[in-house]
């Protein structure tokens, strides 16, 4: 905006301390470009467009890269308000003037004008749409004009007109909302969500501004209101200069709901969402503070800290550290060609989470520090909760869970506390699992082209070719509706997720049914909180990262918590039991499945300790279901303990694990018994040798009889083995000897 | 001499304890004489009644040095042989047949004997201890004699002793019942226990808690398991605390209130006596020689407002309002413990702190109590509720059609019909168990001695004279008991029924594989 770039204002404001819990990465990606007039950001189609006088060059952001090639595209010389690609970037909208918009196809370069009818009218805005009814809304003082764009001739046709009076809007794509500020303080809003399931409608309602005097009406300005999407949820951010509140509405279908207001201690104030982590940035104090928007809870995820800028080329070696918050990059800053000032005034806040450096053509795009963030709280089940909510850095969040949970435990803190850290962990989990999202990061790539897209980067392949078709809208709605089809099958599947969540509200629930667009959103970052509200229809970018979520499957707890802190928790191994036990205790009442290793482990503490009362009680009452797996883990202290070998020998009998069962039989000398059971569960493939050889060592002649008789009609052909042959001569000699 | 001579005071009843290694020299035979019931006896018959059972001991121990003799059977009375601790013999004489009522098996008498014993030592420590700590016996007499005596009171109904008979071959003494739980209830509990454990710091606690009077989680070892879960039956659990009220449970018999009140019945009234045993039963705290507690005294213990069950038993603090935490000493790790209750509802939670663990006593056991009505009360309370919600009351491990009783040795569990439902079985039925279960006991005493690798299974099947099928069955060290009246004539009927019940209570483990 301002091109005034004060170099006086000091780098310092980041440089002090290093702390930090959001910061930027060197390096940006650098977009200027000779002859440039103007920089802006579609956002609908995520690219950053920089505009000379006959030309329009874009770059991707997403996925964000500093190397990003532009595109450039020519068009005829003129002043140039606002740029946006279409949804599919087969066309340029230009606003030229506040009475007219330019289109070319980029394909031909062929242009038209679409002009307002009216002199009194004026263009405010506007924006490419997804919705089926049409393409292309602009925004005008007197309502919305939307239009839809026939290929054939080449002209939008008007659909549908609004009639309203506006005196700006805000707009974001991810939301798909638009909301037009009207009244002589512009406090009164109008809100329309423009999504592939059609246009709704938003009841009227009004923001809430303190005065300041008795008779002072402040006017609200679009650049204190904030449309953001957390947690698939849109909320409305604005901010109150007077009573110094940044008050918050969150958008259901049929209602608009104040939500508490946070406190900001700067002016002027951005808002970035980051992961769904609401930023807010305290622009004139230079500092950040983080919200979870996730419960009622409005308390800062942390304390206030300045952004960082990390991995400047003479630190570079420093990135790599795990410990970012120390990198003490920004000294040598001066050695940069640009300066980059934290905070200056140059800094634009795009939509959800990049920053452009207007004066030196910077984009920059925010990150989280989800170690930084982690290690300043103590309050350990609330930083699991808060990690397992991160789905961008779905790798590093699992491993600093993991990473906390074992420390946790070596540490030997409170079981309850650590209790509730198994809760979040496991209910995490078990959410993952019903959402799907557990089993998606293995399979991204087929879901990717597998499941019909509605990001705006990819739906590029559908809709173009149904309109180089020249059907129009049919086709268009033909696609809409497989994609619907598409949904409903999704949506069925994840139906019993949706009504465990929000089995409390019913009437807003109709809304995420009656919005099937919604469900994607819903089901890529789904919180347990109530979904019924007024969903981001955005499927937000599939993540780079090969994990979908943070969750932690038992096995994973298993294979990095606990048989990774076994062997140092030598001492205590009471406190470990312990600990496993509330990790069953949540699996339980998730009803997730729990891998026998973990019994396993459970039996060598118990065991270690002496503690096989307890031992018995564990397996008699089922706490560690049985399995194979901790049948032969019983069995194996059977040779110290024989209670427990016969725990171990029932287990396995009852689950019918016949061979293994009967051949310990036979070690036992039950060898007659086993028969029995041979018989009567009708195992085949037993060796007759054990059992010859048992009886055998008996020394009673009538056992080893009855063993021959029994296979001689349990087996065909047993008479005619080696072995029925020896035994029997052996048979004969013992009866010989008896009679002699 | 001969038995005919031993009479047994209209009660049927002669219980005695007595010392082989004391009392050798001619003259000094009354120091063997540790305990002796009735106690007005004169000293010459109490004299001949040990001299017998000593020459019998001596005599068996010529054939079987390691296991003297554990029965003799008279005409009219038998000899149940108990050795108790090295040298320290417990001899129960009964007279049989004085009506037929008055038919034992005399494992289950044996049985009684152990528990009393077992009893004796979690309070007091062994016999020879306390032997060692006054050679002279008057400590020990002091001891015993009202320990074995509270303990015996449990056993009269009205004016008349009445030992364990028949009629209770389906119980089994010195097991213990535990209550089924369902695995969510179950890692509750589990999880309840860790706390418990965790209230005491780093001192290695142990932990036993009971609903209502069932086993629903321990950490003791066997052995002290089942004495410490007696002792809560007969004198902790809420059903006992509300004695008088009666109770289903088979350790009481329900008329020990009225007892209590007595009070004084076999107290010994001469001189002499009330010199040797330095006891008057009245006083509450045995003697003025010796400071005795006595824990089987009955009504002694009630529900403080904390939650913690209080006992004047072990008396008064020093120096302080408080009463004495009392302690217990473990059978495995012959540690002293102390004995902390807290009961919430049916949930009776038994605490053992090691007492070399605290180091300023009372406030240090306090301070842990405290520890547990701030960390664990509300896990108590959730888990009352969650045992409440699945308890199918009295009769809930009643089978209808079947009266049971299943034994595990391996692990000294039972569970058996509801004794209501017990009496509904006919003095036949009952007679030809308490005869099947005497010839098991017979089988299973030779199996001991024959050091076999591994254990004897037995079936038997026996048609009663009332046509009730009375069947024994024993697989790999578990017992199952059962009487089926009114049923089928064949034998396959009843084989049938054993299976059935094994398959849908025991998880097959009776099945004949």
């Amino acid at each position: 905006m301002s091109g005034k770039a004060s170099s006086s204002q000091s780098t310092t404001g980041f440089g002090s301390g290093g702390l930090s819990h959001v910061y930027i990465q060197h390096q940006p990606l650098h977009c200027s470009i000779r002859g440039s007039r103007g920089l802006f950001y579609d956002d609908g189609t995520k690219l950053l467009i920089s505009t000379t006088s006959n030309q329009v060059i874009s770059w991707k952001t997403v996925p964000f890269s500093p190397f990003a090639n532009p595109t450039t595209d020519s068009i005829s010389e003129g002043p140039i308000l606002a740029v946006r690609f279409s949804l599919d970037e087969k066309l340029i909208a230009v606003q030229r003037s506040n009475s007219e918009i330019q289109f070319w196809l980029r394909e031909t370069g062929e242009a038209f004008n679409q002009k307002c009818k009216s002199e009194s009218e004026s263009i405010l805005g506007f924006f490419w749409t997804d919705c089926p009814l049409c393409d292309i809304v602009v925004i005008k003082n007197s309502g919305l004009d939307l239009y839809a764009f026939d290929l054939v001739s080449k002209t939008l046709i008007l659909v549908e007109t609004r009639k309203l009076n506006v005196s700006w809007y805000v707009y974001t794509h991810e939301s798909r909302l638009v909301l037009l500020a009207s009244g002589m303080q512009c406090k009164t809003f109008n809100g329309f969500q423009l999504s592939s399931a059609g246009i709704i409608r938003l009841p009227k309602f009004e923001m809430v501004i303190a005065k300041s005097e008795a008779n002072s009406k402040p006017v609200l300005a679009d650049e204190d209101v904030f449309i953001v999407t957390i947690y698939g949820r849109i909320y409305c951010l604005q901010i109150d200069r007077i009573s110094m509140l940044l008050h918050c509405y969150r958008f259901y279908r049929d209602a608009v709901v104040q939500q508490g207001s946070l406190p900001i201690y700067s002016s002027k104030v951005a808002i970035s969402v980051v992961d769904n982590v609401l930023l807010v940035h305290q622009v004139d104090a230079k500092v950040v503070i983080l919200y979870d928007i996730f419960s009622d809870s409005q308390t800062p995820i942390s304390a206030p800290l300045p952004v960082l800028l990390r991995g400047l080329p003479r630190s570079n070696s420093l990135t790599s550290q795990s410990n970012g918050g120390e990198s003490e990059s920004s000294e040598t800053s001066n050695t940069n060609d640009h300066e980059t000032i934290i905070y200056g005034d140059d800094w634009k806040f795009l939509v959800p989470d990049l920053i452009c450096d207007v004066a030196n053509k910077l984009l920059w795009k925010i990150h989280i520090d989800l170690e930084a963030i982690a290690a300043s709280s103590s309050e350990v089940p609330s930083v699991l909760e808060f990690l397992q909510r991160r789905k961008l850095e779905a790798n590093k969040a699992k491993q600093l869970c993991l990473a906390i949970t074992r420390t946790v435990i070596l540490e030997c803190r409170p079981v309850p506390m650590v209790a509730k850290a198994m809760d979040a962990i496991v209910s995490s989990y078990s959410l993952s699992i019903k959402t799907g999202s557990f089993f998606k990061g293995i399979k991204v790539e087929r879901s990717l082209t597998g499941v019909p897209n509605v990001n705006s980067t990819g739906s590029g392949t559908d809709v173009p070719t149904s309109r180089t078709d020249g059907l129009g809208k049919s086709i268009k709605y033909e696609s809409n509706s497989r994609y619907n089809s598409g949904l409903v099958n999704r949506s069925s599947s994840y139906s019993a997720s949706d009504s465990e969540d929000n089995g409390s509200s019913e009437p807003l629930k109709t809304i995420s049914d009656n919005t099937p667009e919604a469900q994607p959103s819903s089901l890529q970052s789904q919180p347990p909180g109530p979904i019924n509200n007024l969903v981001n229809p955005n499927v937000s970018e599939q993540q780079e990262t090969q994990l979908a979520t943070p969750a932690i499957s038992p096995d994973e707890m298993y294979k990095f918590v606990f048989a990774a802190v076994e062997e140092e928790m030598v001492e205590e191994p009471s406190y470990l039991v312990a600990i496993l036990l509330e990790f069953l205790r949540s699996a339980n009442v998730e009803k997730v499945k729990v891998h026998p290793n973990i019994y396993v482990l459970t039996i060598q503490l118990l065991a270690c300790s002496d503690r096989y009362a307890e031992l018995g009680l564990f397996i008699i009452n089922k706490i560690l279901e049985p399995s194979k797996e901790v049948a032969f883990q019983l069995l194996e202290l059977g040779r110290e303990n024989l209670q427990t070998r016969k725990l171990g020998l029932d287990m396995l009998r009852q689950l019918s694990l016949h061979h293994d069962y009967v051949l310990l039989l036979v070690q036992d000398g039950y060898y007659l018994e086993a028969l029995r059971y041979v018989r009567k569960h009708k195992v085949t493939g037993v060796r007759p040798l054990l059992f010859l050889e048992a009886a055998f060592a008996s020394n009673d002649s009538q056992h080893l009889a009855a063993v021959l008789r029994f296979f001689s009609d349990f087996i065909p052909g047993f008479q005619s083995t080696t072995d029925f042959c020896a035994y029997h001569r052996v048979l004969g000699e013992m009866n010989g000897t008896i009679t002699v | 001499m001969g038995l005919s001579s031993v009479s047994t005071t209209g009660e049927g009843l002669l219980l005695c304890v007595f010392d082989l290694q004391r009392g050798q020299q001619e003259g000094q035979e009354l120091d063997k004489i540790l305990f002796f019931y009735p106690a007005d006896l004169p000293f010459s018959t109490q004299l001949s009644v040990i001299g017998l059972s000593e020459g019998l001991i001596t005599f068996t121990r010529i054939f079987s040095p390691e296991a003297a003799c554990e029965v003799i059977e008279a005409e009219r009375h038998s000899h149940v042989f108990y050795e108790a601790e090295p040298d320290i013999w417990m001899v129960m004489v009964v007279e049989k047949n004085k009506e037929a009522e008055a038919i034992w098996r005399i494992d289950a008498l044996k049985e009684l004997l152990k528990e009393v014993h077992s009893l004796f030592m979690l309070f007091h420590g062994s016999v020879r201890g306390i032997l060692e700590k006054e050679p002279s016996g008057g400590l020990t007499r002091s001891h015993l004699y009202p320990f074995i005596m509270d303990y015996l009171r449990d056993f009269f109904i009205g004016k008349k002793l009445q030992l364990p008979s028949f009629r209770d071959c389906l119980k089994e003494r010195r097991t213990v019942q535990m209550l089924t739980v369902g695995r969510e209830a179950a890692i509750e509990v589990q999880t309840l226990v860790r706390i418990l454990e965790s209230c005491a710091g780093n001192a290695h606690c142990s932990s036993l808690i009971l609903f209502q009077d069932l086993l629903v989680s321990t950490t003791l070892s066997p052995e002290d398991t089942i004495n410490l879960f007696t002792y809560a039956v007969l004198r902790l659990t809420p059903h006992a605390l509300s004695s008088g009220v009666s109770s289903w449970s088979y350790l009481r018999k329900g008329y020990s209130s009225s007892q209590v009140a007595a009070g004084s019945t076999p107290a010994p009234p001469g001189s002499v006596l009330e010199r040797f045993y330095g006891s008057s039963d009245t006083s509450p705290s045995g003697d003025d020689r010796y400071q005795v507690i006595r824990p089987l005294q009955h009504g002694r213990w009630s529900k403080g407002k904390d939650g913690f069950l209080i006992t004047e038993i072990w008396g008064p603090d020093v120096g302080s309002l408080d009463l004495v935490t009392p302690t217990i000493s473990l059978k495995q790790t012959e540690e002293r413990m102390y004995l902390c209750v807290y009961q919430y509802k049916s949930l009776t939670v038994i605490l053992l702190i090691p007492v070399s663990s605290i180091l300023n006593g009372e406030q240090g056991v306090s301070v842990v109590k405290q520890q547990i009505l701030e960390n664990a009360s509300l896990k108590i309370l959730k888990v009352e509720e969650k045992l409440s919600k699945g308890w199918g009351g009295e009769n809930a491990y009643h089978v209808s059609g079947y009266r049971y009783l299943l034994v595990d040795d391996s692990r000294d569990i039972s569970r058996a019909s509801p004794p209501g439902k017990v009496t509904t079985l006919t003095k036949e039925s009952l007679l030809a168990l308490n005869k099947l279960r005497e010839e098991v006991d017979l089988e299973k005493n030779q199996a001991k001695w024959d050091y076999t690798v591994h254990d004897k299974d037995m079936e038997m099947c026996i048609r009663a004279k009332n046509n009730a099928w009375v069947i024994a069955r024993i697989t790999r060290g578990k017992e199952l008991y059962m009487v089926l009246e009114k049923a089928n004539e064949t034998l396959l009927y009843a084989s049938d029924a054993v299976e059935k019940f094994s398959n849908r209570y025991c998880n097959g483990a009776f099945s004949s594989d």
